[in-house]
């Protein structure tokens, strides 16, 4: 292909834009409400996820120690708890160390517990674990007590147990939106589409006659199919971006302690910026490109 | 030129358009293929263009071997054809200059070669002065010299006419016809679909008679134009 031809057919993609701009328009209204549609469940879902889990993360599992175990067992412990996977925070606090504590939250009346320092100290050295996957919480405490030297453990089960089925649902729940949003969206184009091609079969139909080759024919439709997917990709992440910060302003002027915490974990746009754009780009782009060429090979057996 | 030997095609409903068909269409000559309705004229024209194989037979255009020209060659083989159709087929949104221009850049032509040829084939069909017109300005008899305008700015070596005067006025018929018969005497070949006997009459060209799939008449040396 000779480059005058490449540039023309280029122009003539972007001129087939504009000429059929009720048909262009059509197809970037659905693309975008498509898109805003998958964007913003996503972005709930997302936020969603990351709010639970931080308030999953606020749970532990405690395990009280034997009062007679030597320096050396705390180091095998240690050892044993590092190799637990589930875990991924530890915190030891000796006898001394946990005296220190208690006093310290007694404030004022901490003194009271002076008396008990040294070999009279009756609380038993701990260890203070967080776990990232709350759903293991049973058998991860089973393997912890299992290990010798340790007493007891307490952990939130219960908790544990809402937290897990709510991300569950969430998570699961969210998907299954987002799918089925895909699918209506899918349809919804590919018909768009569908009619714009449908409305230039004539000019197809010469084309072929005068002898254009199909690669010739496609051209025209793929550029328009990519700028009009690029196009919807923009203008939709740029309303989700508007929609989002808005929303996220709301949230950071209530006084609620429980949103302030939640909001401070919350997803920054710009954090995600880049990802939902190629996504959005990647997307509109897939879906405008082989949308015109399946619908376009439909005419070209002639 | 054109050789159809022994030619069979059914469709898949079943319908047998044309049955052991031969026929031999010269360089230069300009044929006329009458015959009432289903006789087989549009299969004819469509197994021509390679729009559709053959279930049997062989076919030779313009010296390709129509069974066996591979489908992404069908483009190349098309260009050296130029094809007028009942209904022009012209682009609406296109104005006639366009229209014209349209059948080259599709083609790989560079736009010099456009910018000389497109104004010299409007001139043949006597156009020159409508080149920014749009098609719905046009009458059907202009229309249908727009679509020969295109079908002629290739510089094709065989020109198929499926019915070009059935959607047009009787007299503006006669100068279609006038016009291709003018390009003939060029040297292009023109195969004529029709079922206007009158038109027929009117000039002195081979008459290929199809009824029922077959060819029941050929007057080829009633014709007062034939080159040997």
């Amino acid at each position: 292909m000779r480059g005058s031809s490449f540039g023309y057919l280029v122009k003539e993609g972007i001129k087939n834009i504009y000429a059929n701009r009720l048909m262009s328009f059509a197809s970037i209204g659905t693309l975008v409400a498509c898109m805003l549609l998958i964007g913003s469940s996503l972005l709930l879902s997302m936020n969603v996820n990351v709010v639970v889990g931080h308030f999953e993360t606020q749970n532990e599992i405690v395990a009280y120690l034997y009062d007679d175990v030597t320096q050396e067992q705390v180091f095998q412990i240690d050892q044993q708890i590092a190799m637990i996977d589930n875990i991924y925070d530890t915190i030891y606090l000796d006898k001394d160390a946990v005296l220190q504590e208690q006093q310290a939250m007694l404030g004022d009346l901490g003194p009271l517990l002076d008396s008990l320092e040294g070999e009279e100290n009756p609380l038993p050295a701990t260890y203070r674990m967080k776990v990232t996957d709350l759903a293991q919480l049973s058998s991860t405490v089973m393997r912890v007590e299992a290990i010798d030297g340790i007493e007891m453990v307490h952990s939130p089960d219960q908790v544990a147990e809402v937290f897990v089925s709510l991300k569950n649902a969430i998570s699961t729940g969210g998907m299954f939106i987002v799918a089925i949003l895909i699918v209506v969206s899918l349809v919804i184009i590919g018909n768009t589409i569908k009619v714009t091609v449908f409305n230039r079969r004539k000019e197809i139909n010469i084309m072929k006659y005068v002898g254009a080759t199909d690669g010739f024919i496609r051209l025209p439709f793929f550029v328009e199919g990519f700028l009009l997917g690029l196009l919807s990709a923009l203008i939709s992440f740029g309303l989700l971006w508007l929609g989002y910060n808005y929303i996220m302003e709301i949230i950071a002027e209530n006084p609620s302690i429980w949103i302030e915490q939640a909001y401070a974990n919350m997803i920054q746009f710009k954090d995600i910026a880049y990802r939902m754009l190629s996504w959005f780009a990647g997307g509109g782009i897939g879906i405008g490109v082989f949308g015109s060429m399946f619908f376009v090979n439909k005419y070209l057996k002639v | 030129m054109i050789e159809f030997i022994n030619v069979s095609k059914v469709y898949k409903t079943g319908t047998h358009a044309l049955n052991n068909f031969s026929i031999r269409i010269d360089r230069g000559e300009f044929v006329f293929i009458v015959g009432p309705s289903g006789a087989g004229k549009s299969t004819f024209i469509k197994l021509l263009m390679r729009e559709e194989k053959p279930t049997s037979g062989e076919i030779y255009v313009n010296g390709q071997d129509l069974i066996k020209l591979k489908r992404r060659k069908v483009p190349y083989f098309r260009r050296t054809l130029g094809v007028v159709f009942q209904d022009f087929r012209l682009i609406p949104n296109m104005n006639v200059y366009n229209n014209v221009a349209f059948a080259l850049r599709v083609t790989n032509v560079s736009g010099r070669e456009i910018r000389n040829r497109v104004p010299y084939v409007l001139g043949l069909v006597g156009l020159a002065n409508k080149s920014k017109s749009m098609p719905e300005h046009l009458s059907g008899g202009e229309q249908q010299r727009v679509a020969l305008a295109r079908a002629l700015v290739a510089n094709p070596s065989l020109i198929i006419a499926d019915e070009p005067t059935g959607n047009i006025d009787p007299d503006l018929s006669f100068e279609i016809v006038d016009l291709l018969s003018e390009i003939n005497k060029c040297g292009t070949t023109v195969v004529m679909v029709t079922h206007e006997h009158t038109l027929v009459n009117e000039f002195n060209h081979r008459v290929v008679t199809i009824d029922e799939g077959q060819v029941v008449s050929d007057d080829r040396l009633d014709g007062g134009y034939y080159i040997e």
